[in-house]
């Protein structure tokens, strides 16, 4: 058998094997393995013709569709990284990225003219759309002319294993995007040992939810692709209308799902779970923020015949850790995020990088084959990001240091006790953001919470929680605050609670702190 | 109940500033609004129209476009009369 090192290959070696199998689907759409290696060469012979060079830097422009996996593999087979712009962010964000990697050419779909007209406007890099033709005096071409491209005369670009494959750009905590870039490496080794950790198959048919810019979605366009299964791409409108989700989930016979907890704690509230058939679930994911546990338990007594794994990786790593939960947890104590998988080796550091002592808490520092290269255009923060341990003179390791604190359990599970900057100094005490939000959450009728700290002086910082009743109930803001003093140390005790009935979050589902915090200074809440 | 839907969704929800919203486009699909406002605009169809989406009624066939909220909303008003 052939060696796979980079990510065309998997395509390659699908439609050769089997190749009217179904790659990717989209509710009425859908595309087998040889029409997605062929389609893909049509683009890449396009972008080639185009003059891009290995390395270029391609945004990918478009919502949820089945288009999505021609421009990725696409991009790749030219030899360039693929870079996913999210549709749905601020234009002047959008212009940050595109300026920032330098894309002079853009993939997209009909459905995104308006916004293309609006980026168009502007002074950019940009020479050329692919997938719509515009009025506008950049060249454009549409899909169907790509797909009658001739692919004679296509010459396959020489892309080594240590190319660049993607830019995934997260906002920064200073508000400037970061672009995590990936090579093929990376993302094939990611997809290896996903492979290896949970088992898939040729006949696993994965749910994907994520939007291109996350890194979640690795799993149905990289994961999938290697052991020959069908990802169906979950739409747009279904991810803002639960019932429905739960209804495409049944019907599409999805065997492995992997989200953010907010979406099954959606899908757990619809009210749908008795009502659909299910039984084709076998895998259920989730990673991105803490599962809290009433949620997870009542989950797992819903879906008794699907395995509940906990996985965790900031996007730098993509992945590295992973906890299969055994049954339903007994208790409401947090779930580890368990042990390194493949490839993986970690260290848990103190504050001036050395080794804590053992079970003590510290951050945790990864070293992966699934590592990123380094943020693009960002020397700086790669250096700061990255810990090095010289082994030899002229030999180190490099790990990523990933911000997040955690401890060793006495079974020698790592748990997740939160974000290293969710640590505060509040008059002289430490005080664990993560924890108060944690307690907050054993109250009953407590949906979500978020606990920040307002105020710029020391002097006059304070303690802020927003609540997320369940729905129809009412919580007694004096009980609230009683149970708040009972259970937590005086100075950690929150000065006010309001209540939300939503939280604006992040584009990848995530409650923005944030967000919630310019309410509260601007007293919108 | 149209042209309240139309106002709470051009001056509350949008994402883009946009001119006008027409009944037949979809809400959900386009990013017009994103998942907090849809939270948003249930809450304002409960007080509204006086009814009751339960989570179950939660589907694109209810919520796609403001056309298919109006159908909804009248069918519910219905039933909810005869139960009375």
């Amino acid at each position: 058998m052939k060696s796979t090192y980079i990510l065309p290959q998997l395509l390659e070696s699908v439609a050769n094997a089997s190749p009217q199998s179904e790659a990717f689907r989209y509710l009425e759409e859908t595309i087998s393995y040889s029409d997605l290696h062929r389609k893909t060469e049509q683009l890449a012979s396009y972008l080639i013709s185009l003059g891009i060079n290995k390395g270029d830097r391609i945004g990918i422009y478009m919502n949820r569709c089945l288009e999505t996996c021609i421009a990725v593999y696409g991009i790749l087979k030219a030899g360039a990284a693929y870079v996913p712009l999210d549709p749905f962010t601020p234009i002047n964000r959008t212009h940050a990225i595109i300026n920032d990697c330098g894309i002079t050419c853009l993939v997209t779909t009909p459905t995104k003219r308006r916004k293309i007209d609006n980026l168009l406007n502007e002074q950019n890099s940009i020479k050329t759309i692919i997938g719509d033709t515009i009025r506008n005096t950049t060249e454009s071409i549409s899909w169907e002319t790509i797909f009658s491209v001739s692919t004679d005369n296509f010459e396959a670009p020489n892309i080594l294993e240590q190319d660049l494959a993607f830019i995934l750009y997260t906002s920064g905590s200073t508000g400037v995007p970061k672009g995590i870039m990936h090579t093929h490496y990376s993302a094939l080794s990611l997809a290896k040992i996903a492979a290896d950790t949970y088992g898939f198959t040729s006949d696993d048919i994965f749910g994907n939810p994520a939007p291109l810019h996350f890194d979640p979605s690795t799993f149905g366009y990289f994961v999938a692709p290697l052991v020959g299964a069908t990802t169906v791409i979950i739409p747009d409108a279904h991810l803002k209308m639960p019932a429905s989700l739960s209804a495409l989930i049944a019907k599409e016979k999805i065997t492995v799902w992997y989200s953010v907890p907010l979406m099954l704690i959606q899908l757990l509230n619809s009210g749908t779970l008795s009502k659909n058939d299910f039984s084709s679930l076998r895998w259920v994911l989730f990673a991105g923020e803490v599962f809290i546990t009433k949620h997870l338990r009542a989950l797992m007594n819903q879906w008794p015949h699907a395995k509940f794994s906990n996985l965790y990786g900031p996007a730098e790593l993509i992945l590295c850790t992973y906890y299969h939960l055994p049954e339903p947890p007994k208790t409401d104590d947090p779930i580890p995020i368990g042990n390194v998988w493949s490839n993986t080796e970690f260290k848990i550091l103190d504050e001036n990088n050395n080794d804590v002592n053992p079970n003590e808490p510290g951050q945790l520092a990864v070293r992966s084959a699934t590592m990123m290269q380094g943020y693009w255009n960002n020397k700086l923060l790669t250096e700061r990001s990255f810990h090095k341990v010289t082994i030899a003179e002229g030999y180190d390791h490099t790990y990523y240091k990933t911000g997040d604190l955690v401890k060793l359990n006495p079974k020698g599970e790592l748990l997740f006790l939160g974000r290293n900057d969710r640590q505060i100094k509040l008059r002289g005490y430490r005080v664990e953001l993560d924890e108060i939000e944690l307690t907050l959450l054993r109250y009953k009728d407590v949906e979500e919470v978020a606990v920040l700290v307002l105020g710029k002086e020391e002097e006059v910082q304070e303690l802020a929680a927003v609540v997320r009743p369940a729905k129809d109930a009412c919580i007694n803001l004096t009980y609230l605050m009683e149970f708040c003093k009972v259970e937590l140390p005086s100075y950690a005790v929150p000065k006010t609670i309001e209540f939300m009935d939503d939280f604006p979050r992040t584009s990848s589902g995530k409650i923005s702190r944030k967000e919630i915090g310019k309410l509260l200074e601007e007293n919108q809440i | 109940m149209k042209e309240k839907i139309v106002s709470y969704i051009k001056n509350k929800l949008v994402t883009e500033s946009i001119e006008t919203i027409n009944i037949h486009e979809d809400l959900l699909g386009s990013g017009l609004v994103d998942s907090i406002g849809m939270v948003q605009l249930v809450l304002f169809i409960e007080t509204e129209a006086g009814i009751k989406v339960s989570p179950e009624e939660m589907t694109i066939e209810n919520f796609m476009t403001i056309n298919h909220m109006l159908r909804f909303i009248a069918s519910k008003q219905n039933t909810d009369t005869k139960q009375i």
